[in-house]
C-alpha cells in the first residue's frame, strides 16, 4: 500500500500477516502488520482462535463443575487458577478454609508460579535462538511436573483445589520432593543466569526492545509481573493480602526499563521469591483436616457418604444440584502467574451459575502489543510475544 | 484514611447513584448512563482515591434472573486504586432491551477498547464513541450475541474465512498520522471475497 507520512513523504509499505499459526505465536494468535523494510509501522491484532465460550459453558453446570474449566485458562498453572476461582466462591459463603489446606494452597500457588515462569523464560529463549536454556528451565520443570502427577494424577489440566477445601490430601514424601524441586529449581535459576545476564545476543536482543511507560501500562490494566517490569510494586498478595501471605518473608520485585529484559528478569527474581514463600510454608504444614466440615459448600466424604446418612443426604444433593451459593455479585482477584485473574460470579441462589465473567491478565498485555512492537523490528516483536507471556486459553476462553 | 464508602457517597450526592443491593460484599455504584463517563473521569483523577485501573468490564443479562426488576441487561465495571493499595470500586450501568447505548470509556482508559468490544460482542451492547466497535472474541462471520441468556448454546453457525484485518490496519496507520492513498492489492481486487467468505456451504 502506499500511505503519506505526516510530513507528506510517499512511502509504500507492505502488509504481512502473522499468525495465526506461526510456530513463535504462543498458541493461536494473529496479527497483521505494515512494514516499511524491516520496520513496523502499524500493527493490528486479531484473538478469538481458541475462544470456545468459557463464560457460556460455565452457566450449564453446578459450581463445582467449574473447577476442571478453570485449569484451561492459563495451562501452565492451572492449579492456580482452580485457587483463585475456589477462593472467589468462598469469599461468596464467608467462609474460611483449614489452616492445612490454606498452607498447601500457598505451596501449589508458588509451585506453579515458579513452573509458569520457567515456562516464560524458556520459550522466550527459545522463540530468539537460544536452546541450552530451555532445557535449563524445563529440568526443575520436570520435577515439580512429577509432583502435580502424584498430587492430581494429571500434569498439564490438573485440578486440585476444591470449593471449601482441596481434592485430596498430599501424598507421603510430598515435603521431600517439593524440597527436591526447589533444590534443581536453584540450580536451574544459576545456570539461567549464567546464560542470560551477560550474553551479548540476548542482551542486543531485549534490552530497550518492547519499551512501555508505567502510566501507559496503568492506563492498559496491566498487572502481574509485566507491571512490576515497569517499577510499579504491585502485589495483590501484599496489597489485598489473603492465605496469610502477609505473614511470609518475602519481598516484590519491580524492574526498572519495563522492556523485553526487565519482564524476563522480574520473572526469575520471582521465582527466588516463590521459593522463599514454599520452603516457609513447609515448615507451617502441620497435620489436620483440609476440607471445612460443611456439607452445603462442602461435599461429604465418601466415607461419611457410606456410613452416615446425612452423609449421604449431603453427597447427594450437592453433586446432584449443586451448592448454593449466596445470592449476589463479587467481584475478586487473584494474583496469579500473569497478573490478576479475576472472576465477576453473579449468582442467582441456585446451584448453577448465573454468570461469570473471567478477567484475564493477559487480555490487557496483549491489547498493548502494537504499542510494543511499532516502530521495532519484526523479529523484535517475536521477542516482545514471548516476554508478554501471552496464554491464548486465558486470553481468548 | 478515606474509604470507598465516602467516595460511594460522593458519587451519590455528584451523579445520582445508588448502591447496588445485590453486591453485600464490595461497593457497587449504580450511575445512569449519561453520567457514566464523568463519574467515571471524576474517580480517575478528582476524587479522593483515585482509581487510575480498569480491572475489567463485564456485561449481564437479567432475562432469566429469578424476580429481577429493572431493564434486561447490565454493564459491570471493576476499578482499582494504584495509589491507595487495596482499594476498588465498581460501576453498574443498566441497560434497557429498547436502548443498548451506553458512553465509551476509551478516551479515559487505554484498555476499555478491548473490553468494550467483547461486550459487544457477547450482549450487541453498543458503546457510542468508540473508535473501533468490532467482534473481539467471536468470529467475524457470527451472528447474534453468545452470551445472552436467549441464545441456544447448542447452536452451530458455518462460518467461512478469516478476519479481514485491512481496514483495521489502515485505520491504526491513520491514528498513527499516516494516509493511505493507494490500498494495498488484496482489498482492491477480492474485496467480495473476503467480505463474504471463501469456503461455500
Amino acid at each position: 500500500m502506499i500511505v503519506l507520512d505526516h510530513r507528506g513523504k510517499r512511502q509504500s509499505l507492505m502488509p504481512l500477516n502473522v499468525g495465526p499459526s506461526h510456530p513463535a505465536t504462543h498458541g493461536c494468535l494473529r496479527f497483521l502488520t505494515a512494514l516499511d523494510g524491516e520496520t513496523i509501522v502499524a500493527s493490528v491484532e486479531e484473538i478469538g482462535y481458541l475462544h470456545r465460550g468459557f463464560e457460556k459453558m460455565v452457566e450449564r453446570g453446578t459450581w463445582q463443575q467449574v473447577v476442571p474449566y478453570t485449569d484451561r485458562l492459563n495451562y501452565c498453572s492451572a492449579i492456580m487458577n482452580n485457587i483463585a476461582y475456589c477462593r472467589a466462591v468462598e469469599n461468596m459463603f464467608g467462609v474460611e478454609i483449614t489452616e492445612r489446606c490454606k498452607v498447601l494452597r500457598v505451596i501449589v500457588n508458588e509451585l506453579s508460579r515458579i513452573n509458569d515462569h520457567f515456562v516464560c523464560v524458556a520459550a522466550a529463549f527459545q522463540d530468539l535462538g537460544g536452546t541450552t536454556p530451555f532445557m535449563y528451565a524445563f529440568n526443575p520443570r520436570e520435577e515439580i511436573m512429577c509432583i502435580w502427577e502424584k498430587l492430581t494424577g494429571a500434569r498439564l489440566t490438573n485440578s486440585y483445589s476444591r470449593i471449601g477445601g482441596l481434592a485430596r490430601d498430599s501424598y507421603d514424601g510430598f515435603e521431600q520432593d517439593v524440597l527436591a524441586a526447589l533444590d534443581s529449581t536453584e540450580k536451574a535459576l544459576k545456570d539461567l543466569h549464567a546464560c542470560l545476564d551477560r550474553n551479548r545476543i540476548f542482551l542486543d536482543r531485549t534490552v530497550g526492545i518492547g519499551k512501555i511507560s508505567a502510566e501507559k501500562a496503568i492506563s492498559y490494566g496491566w498487572t502481574g509481573p509485566c507491571l512490576r517490569a515497569c517499577g510499579v510494586a504491585s502485589d495483590l498478595r501484599k496489597d489485598e493480602p489473603y492465605y496469610d501471605y502477609e505473614t511470609y518473608d518475602w519481598e516484590v520485585v519491580v524492574g526498572t526499563q519495563g522492556d523485553c529484559n526487565d519482564r524476563l528478569q522480574v520473572r526469575l527474581a520471582e521465582i527466588e521469591e516463590s521459593m522463599k514463600i514454599v520452603r516457609q510454608a513447609l515448615k507451617r504444614l502441620a497435620p489436620g483436616p483440609i476440607d471445612i466440615v460443611d456439607p452445603r459448600i462442602r461435599v461429604p466424604s465418601h466415607k461419611l457418604a457410606y456410613q452416615d446418612m446425612e452423609g449421604l443426604i449431603g453427597r447427594f444433593k450437592s453433586v446432584y444440584e449443586g451448592i448454593r451459593v449466596p445470592e449476589g455479585e463479587y467481584y475478586c482477584g487473584s494474583e496469579c502467574a500473569n497478573g490478576e485473574l479475576g472472576f465477576t460470579i453473579i449468582s442467582d441462589g441456585s446451584g448453577h451459575p448465573y454468570r461469570i465473567k473471567v478477567r484475564p491478565p493477559c487480555l490487557t498485555q496483549f491489547a498493548a502489543f502494537h504499542e510494543l512492537v511499532e516502530g521495532g523490528q519484526l523479529a523484535d516483536s517475536m521477542a516482545v510475544l514471548s516476554g508478554l507471556n501471552i496464554i491464548a486459553g486465558e486470553l481468548d476462553r | 484514611m478515606v474509604n470507598v464508602d465516602e467516595i460511594f457517597s460522593v458519587l451519590e450526592e455528584k451523579f445520582g447513584a445508588t448502591k447496588e443491593s445485590k453486591d453485600k460484599w464490595t461497593v457497587t455504584a449504580v450511575v445512569p448512563a449519561a453520567y457514566l463517563h464523568n463519574a467515571v473521569q471524576f474517580l480517575r483523577d478528582e476524587s479522593a482515591i483515585k482509581f487510575e485501573m480498569l480491572v475489567d468490564i463485564a456485561g449481564v443479562d437479567y432475562l432469566t434472573y429469578p424476580n429481577h426488576e429493572g431493564p434486561r441487561f447490565a454493564v459491570d465495571y471493576a476499578f482499582k486504586s494504584m495509589s491507595t493499595p487495596g482499594a476498588r470500586i465498581r460501576l453498574k450501568v443498566q441497560v434497557p432491551e429498547a436502548d443498548l447505548n451506553v458512553p465509551t470509556l476509551t478516551d479515559l482508559y487505554a484498555n476499555a477498547n478491548w473490553y468494550e468490544r467483547e461486550v459487544f460482542d457477547q450482549f450487541g451492547i453498543v458503546f457510542t464513541g468508540h473508535p473501533d466497535l468490532r467482534r473481539l472474541l467471536n468470529h467475524v462471520e457470527f451472528v447474534g450475541h453468545p452470551l445472552r441468556k436467549d441464545y441456544p448454546a447448542q447452536k452451530r453457525q458455518w462460518l467461512s474465512t478469516n478476519d479481514y484485518l485491512l481496514p483495521a490496519l489502515e485505520k491504526r496507520l491513520e491514528v498513527l498520522g499516516y494516509r493511505v492513498v493507494q490500498r494495498s492489492k488484496e482489498v482492491e481486487t477480492v474485496d467480495n471475497e473476503f467480505l463474504e467468505g471463501s469456503i461455500k456451504e
